[in-house]
C-alpha cells in the first residue's frame, strides 16, 4: 500500500478511524487550552503509551526528528529575541540572555507543535485511508468528496516515486543537480514541469478508470472493508470526554501553572541534547555512506 | 586496450533491501552492440543504471572510461553514456523539438560552436530538419520517443543506453529503432538495448548478456545464445519465432543460424536450385 500508513496488529490500530479523528481533535483542543509549557510536556509523555501500543515507537521518532528542527529553532530563537521576556533566566556566550517570559511563549509554541504532530502522526500511521474514506462516509460526507480525500493521500506516493524518476531522468540530460544553490533553482523547471504533465496524465487516466467501474453511479454503496464501533471505542472516547473536563475544569477554574524556571531550562538543554544526536546521526550516515560505500 | 565500460564483481541493494544484482562482471569494449536480456525483475534496468551513475554499486566497482562511477557526478558520466528512459514524458518537457536538442548541451557547458555541431549532427542522423519547430507533445508515441532520443544523441554520448525502445511501438516503429541502433553503431557509438524484443535481437544478431534472478548467466553472441535450449529455459526467454521455425525444421543446415526470415528464404531458393539441380542430373542421365 502506498501511503504513510503501517499496518501492526494493535490495539490503536483496531480503533474506528472516527474515534481517531475525534482524539486528533481532542488534543488539538486540549493542546491550546492550556498556556502552560509544562501542561504540554504532561500532554505529550501521556500520549507517548498509545505509540507504544500502536507498536510504531521507532517509525514515530523518526517522522518527530524533521519536528525538531523547528522546535529547536523556535526555543532558542524565541528564548533570546521575543520582545515579551523581562525576567533574565540565564546567559550563553556573554550577552545573549534567555528570558523567562519569551522561553514560557516558545517552549508552549514548540512542545504544541510536537504534542499535535504526535497525534497526526498516531493517526496517519495507523488508520488504513481506505478505513478513513469509509469512516467520513458514514458521518454522511459525500462519497466523492470522501474518495478525493482518500485519493490525495494515495497520490503522495505516486508523486514521489516520479519525482525520483524524473530526478534521474534529467540528469541523464546533464543537468547537474548538485551544482551550486542558484543553479538548482533553475533547475526547478525541468524537474517540475515533467512531473507536473505525468501528475495530470495519471490524475486523467485514474478518472477514467474510476467511470469504468461506475464511480459516479448514485445510490448506496458498498465497501470491501468495513469499520465499526466497538467496545473499546466507547471506552476510548469516554475517556477523552473526561479528561477533556477535567481539562477544562483546570484550565478555568484553577489556572493552574507547574512551570519552573529549571523545568524551562532543562526542556531548552533537553531539545538541545535530542537535537544534538539527531544531527550526529546524520551525519554519521553520510559519512558512513561516503567513506565505506 | 581497456574495455569502455568495466563492471567487477558488482552487487546492487535498493534502501528497501532488494538485491536486484548481484555479484555481475562485464566488460564492454568499443564499437560494440550488447543486449540486456531477462525475465521482467530480473535486474536488466539495475544493471544498466550502473553505466551512468544512476545508481552506484553497493558492492564491487563500475569504470566508465577510466572513471570509477562512484567518485563522478551524473551530469559529467551522462555526457559519456547517453540513457534514454522508457517513457520519454520523464525525459522530455520542452515545447519545441529544438529546444529539446539543444537542451542537454547547455547543461554540458559547451561552446556554442560545438553545441551547434552536436545538435546538427542530431538533426541529420534523425531526419528531424522539418520537425524542429514541432511540439513534441503534438507527435505520436513513436515520434515522441525518437525526440527522446535525439535529445540524448545531442549530447554526443559514447556510448547510448536505450531501456526497451520498441515496447509499445507498432511495426513501422520497430523497424526504425533497428534502423536507429545500427545507425549509431556505424556513427561509432556503443549501444546497449535492453529488451524483450526477440525479432529485433535476431535481426541485430549481437551481443546478448542474459540476467536470471538478479545475476548474469550468459554472454555471447545472440545465435548462439538461442540454441541453447537449456539457458532459454532457464531464462524463461523464448527466442525468435524464425529461429524456432528453424530448430524444428530439422533438414535446415545444423551449422547455420536463422535469425531472420531472409536467411531461411536464402536457404530454401539455394536448395531448392540444388534440389532441383541434382533433379536435372537424376533426369538427364
Ligand atoms: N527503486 C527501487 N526500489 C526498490 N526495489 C526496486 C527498485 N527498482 C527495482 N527494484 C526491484 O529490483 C528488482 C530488479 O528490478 P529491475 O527494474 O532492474 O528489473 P528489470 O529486469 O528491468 O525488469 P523489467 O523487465 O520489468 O523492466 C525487482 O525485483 C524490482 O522489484
Ligand atoms: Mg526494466
Amino acid at each position: 500500500m502506498n501511503s504513510l500508513y503501517i499496518a501492526r496488529e494493535s490495539m490503536i490500530h483496531r480503533l474506528d478511524p472516527r474515534t481517531k479523528i475525534l482524539f486528533v481533535l481532542f488534543i488539538v483542543i486540549s493542546s491550546f487550552l492550556f498556556k502552560d509549557p509544562a501542561m504540554q510536556l504532561i500532554l505529550l509523555i501521556g500520549m507517548f503509551p498509545l505509540v507504544l501500543l500502536s507498536k510504531l515507537v521507532k517509525q514515530y521518532l523518526m517522522s518527530m526528528q524533521f519536528l525538531m528542527l523547528f522546535v529547536v529553532l523556535i526555543m532558542t530563537i524565541h528564548g533570546i529575541y521575543n520582545p515579551i521576556g523581562e525576567t533574565p533566566v540565564f546567559e550563553i556566550f556573554g550577552g545573549l540572555t534567555f528570558k523567562y517570559e519569551s522561553l514560557v511563549y516558545a517552549s508552549v509554541m514548540s512542545f504544541r507543535i510536537l504534542v499535535i504532530g504526535t497525534a497526526a502522526v498516531i493517526f496517519v500511521m495507523t488508520t488504513h485511508p481506505s478505513d478513513l474514506a469509509i469512516a467520513l462516509m458514514k458521518w454522511k460526507v459525500p462519497h466523492s468528496i470522501a474518495f478525493m480525500f482518500l485519493s490525495t493521500f494515495q497520490i503522495i506516493p505516486i508523486i514521489a516515486r516520479e519525482a525520483k524518476i524524473v530526478m534521474e531522468a534529467q540528469q541523464a540530460r546533464c543537468l547537474d543537480v548538485k551544482a551550486n544553490i542558484f543553479e538548482r533553482v533553475k533547475h526547478l523547471v525541468p524537474l517540475f514541469a515533467p512531473l507536473f504533465i505525468i501528475t495530470f496524465v495519471k490524475v486523467h487516466q485514474l478518472s477514467y478508470v474510476l467511470e469504468c467501474r461506475a464511480f459516479s453511479r448514485n445510490g448506496v454503496k458498498t465497501s470491501l472493508r468495513e469499520t465499526k464501533i466497538s467496545s473499546l471505542d466507547y471506552m476510548f472516547i469516554s475517556g477523552m470526554l473526561v479528561l477533556l473536563l477535567t481539562e477544562l475544569y483546570l484550565s478555568f477554574a484553577q489556572q493552574i501553572s507547574l512551570t519552573t524556571s529549571n523545568l524551562l531550562v532543562s526542556s531548552l538543554f533537553a531539545v538541545w541534547a535530542v537535537f544534538f544526536i539527531v544531527i550526529v546521526k546524520f551525519v554519521y550516515k553520510k559519512v558512513s555512506v561516503f567513506i565505506g560505500g | 586496450m581497456e574495455p569502455f565500460i568495466k563492471v567487477t564483481g558488482v552487487s546492487h541493494v535498493y534502501p528497501n533491501g532488494v538485491t536486484a544484482i548481484q555479484d555481475v562482471n562485464l566488460e564492454i569494449g568499443e564499437g560494440e552492440i550488447v543486449a540486456v536480456l531477462g525475465s521482467n525483475g530480473s535486474g536488466k534496468t539495475t544493471l544498466v543504471k550502473h553505466f551512468n551513475g544512476l545508481l552506484k554499486p553497493t558492492t564491487g566497482q563500475v569504470t566508465v572510461g577510466n572513471m570509477n562511477t562512484k567518485k563522478e557526478r551524473i551530469a559529467k558520466l551522462s555526457s559519456l553514456v547517453g540513457y534514454v528512459f522508457q517513457n520519454p514524458n520523464h525525459q522530455t518537457f520542452l515545447p519545441t523539438v529544438r529546444q529539446e536538442l539543444y537542451y542537454g548541451c547547455k547543461n554540458l557547458k559547451i561552446s556554442e560552436e560545438e553545441t551547434e555541431k552536436r545538435v546538427k549532427k542530431a538533426i541529420e542522423l534523425f531526419e528531424l530538419e522539418n520537425l524542429l519547430d514541432a511540439n513534441p507533445f503534438d507527435l505520436n508515441s513513436s515520434k515522441r520517443k525518437e525526440i527522446g532520443m535525439a535529445s540524448i544523441m545531442a549530447i554526443s554520448p559514447k556510448v547510448v543506453v536505450l531501456d526497451e525502445p520498441t515496447t509499445g511501438q507498432d511495426h513501422k516503429g520497430c523497424k526504425r529503432v533497428l534502423e536507429l541502433v545500427k545507425m549509431f553503431h556505424e556513427h561509432g557509438h556503443i549501444v546497449v538495448l535492453v529488451t524483450h524484443d526477440m525479432q529485433l535481437i535476431g535481426e541485430l544478431n549481437c551481443r546478448v548478456v542474459i540476467m536470471n534472478k538478479s545475476r548474469k548467466i550468459a554472454d555471447d553472441r545472440a545465435d548462439v545464445v538461442f540454441k541453447n535450449q537449456e539457458l532459454l529455459k532457464t531464462a524463461d526467454l523464448q527466442p525468435p519465432q524464425v529461429m524456432e521455425l528453424a530448430n524444428q525444421l530439422t533438414y535446415l543446415n545444423r551449422n547455420e543460424s536463422y535469425l531472420t526470415i531472409d536467411s531461411i528464404v536464402k536457404w530454401f531458393k539455394h536448395n531448392k536450385k540444388g534440389l532441383e539441380e541434382e533433379r536435372k542430373i537424376g533426369t538427364g542421365s
